[in-house]
């Protein structure tokens, strides 16, 4: 598929990024995915199925992720799970959310909204 | 824990099929996790928000999924378009000539039929108690339903009602009118009288400047309100028009406002120039006073309108204004001593109606004609529709192998018609906005038709929200209902046979038996279509060449309204004798004549009438026509008479009353017995009671027309202008020139010059245009009809030829074969030729059923042509014979090609 350009998917919509995220140290399925996000925000962000596969759909249309055509762990009794990894191109596009983030950040301290690390 | 899985399950439907199909199970395995996680820890509050984001999701992200599929479909349709440029080319051009035929019909249905007056705030409040199709006026009695009524009558339900926040009263006719600006020369507009209240009831605001006010009812008020298509032509939208004044006849009226852009008044169709107060009558229409009525008889000549107050029925206001009617009518005819005449007169009535879409003489008239059209342009739009279908289903067939790929490849079937409606939705849809277009191209053609019989007629092409809902109907029901049997054809397969006979190239003998049935019906259609245009052109070339007992060659027509200049009708006569006496000198006028009515001028006089030894059946049996004319009028026009002699200069005022009648009258009022010598009275009702002159017949006058092409030729008897036997205040002047275009004319209005400059030429125009208002309606259904009856047999065209192409195409196998073991060329034409006259005779022998029914339903239109008339059936049907086997001619001589080898290898 080829892949679209990386300005015109930023920002990244909330949820696409905290997948992102949740893929970064392992590739997960869905139920994984949703799992580390709520740990990772203590409980505050709950993805809903539809709002996650949605976003799924969208991101493996975008080439950001990819899905696995085994399960990477061998130890997993659930074949009918589906497994999702980060691309490369994911990965920059995340790298690229965080820059832009930054970005932002700075010029909030720097104008005096909120106060300077 | 099963029931809350279910639930959550049903929730999934609400999802399109291809992403429940990818993530559904996902979806469910931790829709369910989730569910049992909240059980076990978090209790109630931790379930309910599980399943409150499930059912928030199910409304968000639902929508949005769709739309995706959608959006995914229609990118996918349009790229199939840009590949397959002429399939989207024809698709859309059949289309789009149904859509735009039937939009610019509808349209101008909804524009006559149904569209609310513009610029009239609360339409449906407005109602009128005359009737809303006639227009004119008479003088006289009347009986049963009031068409129009007097000044007097709209008086007194203006100062006695109580149903009626407001009423008011309009001339019915729109007249033409002849005025002139200080230091300018005489020009023509379009005014009408109206009563004061016009523009406060119809609720509008001047744009510049002031209207008249219901004051203008009591107070002599010598002014003009102009609309704003006048003001930007005559003025070019200058202010200084205010204060303007000009010289209508006796009147001198100033301009004192401009309406709104848009408002036309109270009559559907109609664009006045002017509106002045009704009071001004007596100086705009000198010679009458038609604002005071005394008895025996009345003037009725005004529509009548009014709002109604809140709260008031229409039932109630009609019973009030008949009740004051039949008040006002007992006092005028309380002095008639005869009992039954005096009921007779009581016998009469005012019907409300709704008057929200305005007065109209042309609906009525098109109505019928616009049905017939309806009915026409549904059929050119089933004819669009068929070839849609016919050219998907044959696309959908050489999509089948892909189509058996996909399903193989788990697609779902309800997913692949979801894309191939889509596709013919998207088809449709450019078909639609295509069609826009050239609907407005046909309703500008149809109204500049309808302009040649009625130069009044003015509508405009709007976009209003019933004509945008029925283009948007038209629109997707075309996309949906022909898409849909070609997308459930094209899917109806199982993957591996399918795949198979793509290799070996044959057809489904299912599809085939569809797309052939379709060109039937095509061509059964087409006939129908055909047939009509060649019924009603023939009637076209039969009004234009009607016998109408005289010749039309060279003959000139021109007008002149002596009222207007300001002469009484004896100062009239003889002015009349005096340019008479001047066109006959002048070089290149070979004879003149003249009358009160001339011929086809629209204008007829008719009265009762008394011949000895004649007994009328009823009292409508006692009327005839009659014509005030000039000196040797019957030989000047070339009318012969069968017995007797001409009017004579010798038929003067001194002279016996004389009069020369024609056939009709003679064959009614005088039935076999010689009326040479016998007298004719003319019953007159006027003021003083009813004046009877008596004529003596001196002639008989072969029977010619002067105000009807198809109606038999009335009773008409005819005495000179010197001998008047009614106000004489217009003539028309029948000039027959030695050559066409000699320059008469200029001779014509050079004499009318040096008779008085200060006399008008109300118009002046060769028979050839005098007559064209009569035939000009059926000129445009005939006209509308053959390009509908061409465009209906282009369709059916394409569709054969797109049909038999693809059928060939599909045998190239089995025709080299049939090649290769020696059938010559020929002997393959003639094989498809054969298969093909097959769906001919299908089609000719369903369309000759459809088109006896449609005959016979439009046999009144027709003149001088039976319905089943044998050359035009004919005709139609060789031309549709010819047509399609010239459509399937080309690929069948294709196939007669095919070098059998090279068909053989690529099998």
């Amino acid at each position: 598929m080829r892949e679209p350009k990386l300005e015109s998917l930023l920002p990244l919509p909330t949820a696409v990024f905290h997948i992102l995220i949740a893929l970064a140290d392992r590739d997960r399925h869905g139920y994984s995915i949703m799992q580390d996000v709520a740990t990772r925000t203590d409980g505050k962000v709950h993805l809903s199925a539809g709002t996650l596969y949605s976003s799924i759909r969208r991101m493996l249309e975008q080439g950001l992720i990819e899905e696995l055509s085994d399960s990477p762990d061998p130890s997993s009794t659930d074949e009918r799970r589906r497994y999702y990894r980060l691309t490369r191109f994911g990965r920059r596009a995340a790298a690229a959310e965080v820059d832009r983030l930054n970005a932002m950040l700075k010029q909030a301290h720097a104008s005096g909204l909120v106060p300077g690390a | 824990m099963m029931r809350d899985l279910s639930v959550f399950r049903a929730l999934l439907r609400c999802y399109p099929a291809a992403f429940r199909d990818e993530y559904g199970n996902q979806m469910f395995l931790m829709f369910a996790e989730q569910l049992g996680e909240a059980r076990r820890t978090g209790g109630p509050l931790e379930t309910a928000s599980l399943w409150g984001r499930a059912v928030w999701d199910t409304l968000t992200i639902a929508p949005k999924e769709h739309w995706h599929v959608t959006f995914q479909d229609i990118r996918f349709a349009l790229r199939s378009m840009a590949a397959r440029p002429g399939f989207a080319a024809i698709a859309i051009l059949s289309l789009a000539l149904g859509i735009g035929a039937n939009t610019a019909i509808f349209s101008l249905w909804n524009g006559l039929m149904r569209a609310p007056l513009p610029m009239v705030p609360h339409p449906e409040q407005l109602v009128m108690l005359t009737d809303p199709a006639e227009s004119g006026m008479w003088h006289g009695n009347a009986t049963g339903e009031r068409p129009w009524v007097t000044y007097a009558e709209f008086e007194q339900l203006r100062d006695q009602t109580t149903s009626f926040s407001a009423v008011m009263a309009t001339e019915s006719t729109l007249d033409r009118w002849q005025i002139r600006y200080r230091g300018s020369d005489w020009e023509q507009l379009h005014g009408r009288l109206v009563s004061g209240a016009f523009f406060q009831l119809l609720g509008v605001d001047p744009i510049i400047g002031r209207l008249f006010t219901p004051e203008a009812d009591h107070v002599d008020s010598p002014v003009a309100v102009i609309s704003y298509g006048y003001w930007q032509r005559r003025f070019g939208g200058r202010t200084d028009a205010l204060g303007q004044t000009f010289t209508l006849r006796n009147a001198s009226l100033t301009i004192i406002g401009v309406t709104p852009p848009g408002f036309i008044g109270e009559t559907a169709g109609q664009e006045p120039d002017v509106w002045v107060p009704l009071r001004m009558q007596p100086l705009a229409i000198p010679g009458e006073d038609r604002l005071h009525e005394s008895p025996p008889e009345k003037a009725m000549w005004l529509h009548e309108f009014g709002r109604l107050k809140d709260g008031a029925t229409a039932a109630r206001a009609e019973a009030e204004a008949n009740s004051i009617l039949k008040a006002g009518l007992q006092q005028f005819y309380g002095g008639v001593p005869e009992a039954e005449r005096r009921s007779d007169t009581l016998d009469q009535f005012l019907k409300i109606r709704p008057a929200g879409i305005g007065a109209s003489e042309t609906r009525g008239g098109f109505s019928t004609s616009i049905t017939a059209l309806m009915a026409a342009v549904g059929l050119l739009l089933l004819i669009a529709c068929a070839n849609l279908a016919n050219l998907l289903l044959a696309r959908g067939a050489s999509r089948k192998a892909e189509m058996a790929l996909r399903l193989s490849l788990g697609a779902s079937r309800g997913r692949l018609i979801r894309q191939l409606v889509t596709e013919s939705l998207v088809l449709a849809v450019v078909g639609g906005l295509t069609g826009m277009s050239i609907g407005w191209l046909i309703h500008r053609a149809l109204v500049r038709m309808i302009l040649q019989s009625d130069e009044q007629f003015r509508i405009h092409f709007s976009l209003d929200p019933m004509v945008l809902a029925f283009t948007l109907a038209v629109t997707l029901a075309a996309g949906l209902l022909f898409g849909l049997l070609p997308a459930w054809q094209a899917t109806r397969t199982d993957a591996g046979s399918a795949l198979k006979e793509q290799s070996r190239g044959g057809g489904s003998m299912g599809r085939m038996r569809w797309t052939r049935s379709l060109v039937s019906l095509q061509l059964a259609l087409s006939l129908p279509l055909l047939v009509c245009a060649g019924l009603l052109a023939r009637t076209m070339y039969n009004l234009q060449h009607a016998e109408l007992g005289y010749p039309t060659d060279r003959l000139w027509l021109v007008s002149v309204d002596s009222q207007v200049a300001g002469y009484n009708s004896q100062r009239s006569g003889i002015l009349f004798r005096d340019l008479f006496d001047r066109i006959q000198r002048i070089p290149g006028v070979r004879t003149a004549t003249f009358s009160y009515n001339g011929v086809f001028t629209g204008s007829s006089s008719s009265d009762e009438i008394q011949v000895d030894g004649y007994t009328p059946k009823t009292d409508k049996d006692r009327s005839s026509r009659w014509d005030m004319v000039g000196p040797r009028f019957f030989s000047a026009l070339g009318v012969p008479l069968r017995l007797g002699r001409d009017i004579l200069e010798s038929d003067d005022a001194t002279a016996k009353k004389v009069c020369v009648i024609n056939e009709a009258f003679a064959r009614k009022f005088f039935a076999g017995r010689n009326p040479l010598g016998s007298p004719v009275t003319l019953l007159a009702e006027t003021h003083s009671g009813i004046v009877k002159t008596s004529y003596e017949v001196v002639g008989v006058a072969r029977d010619y027309r002067t105000n009807s092409l198809r109606d038999a030729v009335r009773p008409g008897f005819y005495f000179p202008m010197t001998q008047p036997g009614d106000s004489v205040k217009r003539a028309t002047y029948l000039i027959r020139t030695t050559a066409v275009n000699n320059g008469v004319l200029t001779g014509v209005r050079q004499a009318f010059q040096a008779v008085d400059p200060a006399l008008p030429i109300l118009s002046a125009s060769t028979m050839e245009q005098q007559i064209a208002p009569w035939t000009a309606p059926n000129r445009a259904t005939a006209q509308v009809a053959v390009a509908f009856g061409c465009i209906a047999l282009a369709l059916a065209a394409i569709g054969l030829y797109g049909v038999l192409s693809y059928n060939i195409a599909r045998r190239r196998g089995e025709i080299a074969i049939r090649i290769a073991l020696g059938a010559q060329p020929g002997g393959v034409i003639g094989m498809i030729l054969r298969e093909t006259s097959l769906l001919v005779l299908g089609g000719l022998v369903v369309g000759g059923g459809l088109t006896y029914a449609a005959a016979r339903w439009i046999a009144s239109e027709l003149f001088g042509v039976a319905p089943q008339d044998p050359v035009v059936l004919t005709l139609a049907a060789v031309l549709l014979v010819t047509v399609a086997l010239g459509a399937v001619f080309v690929p069948a001589w294709r196939a007669s090609r095919v070098a059998p080898m090279e068909a053989l290898r690529q099998e």
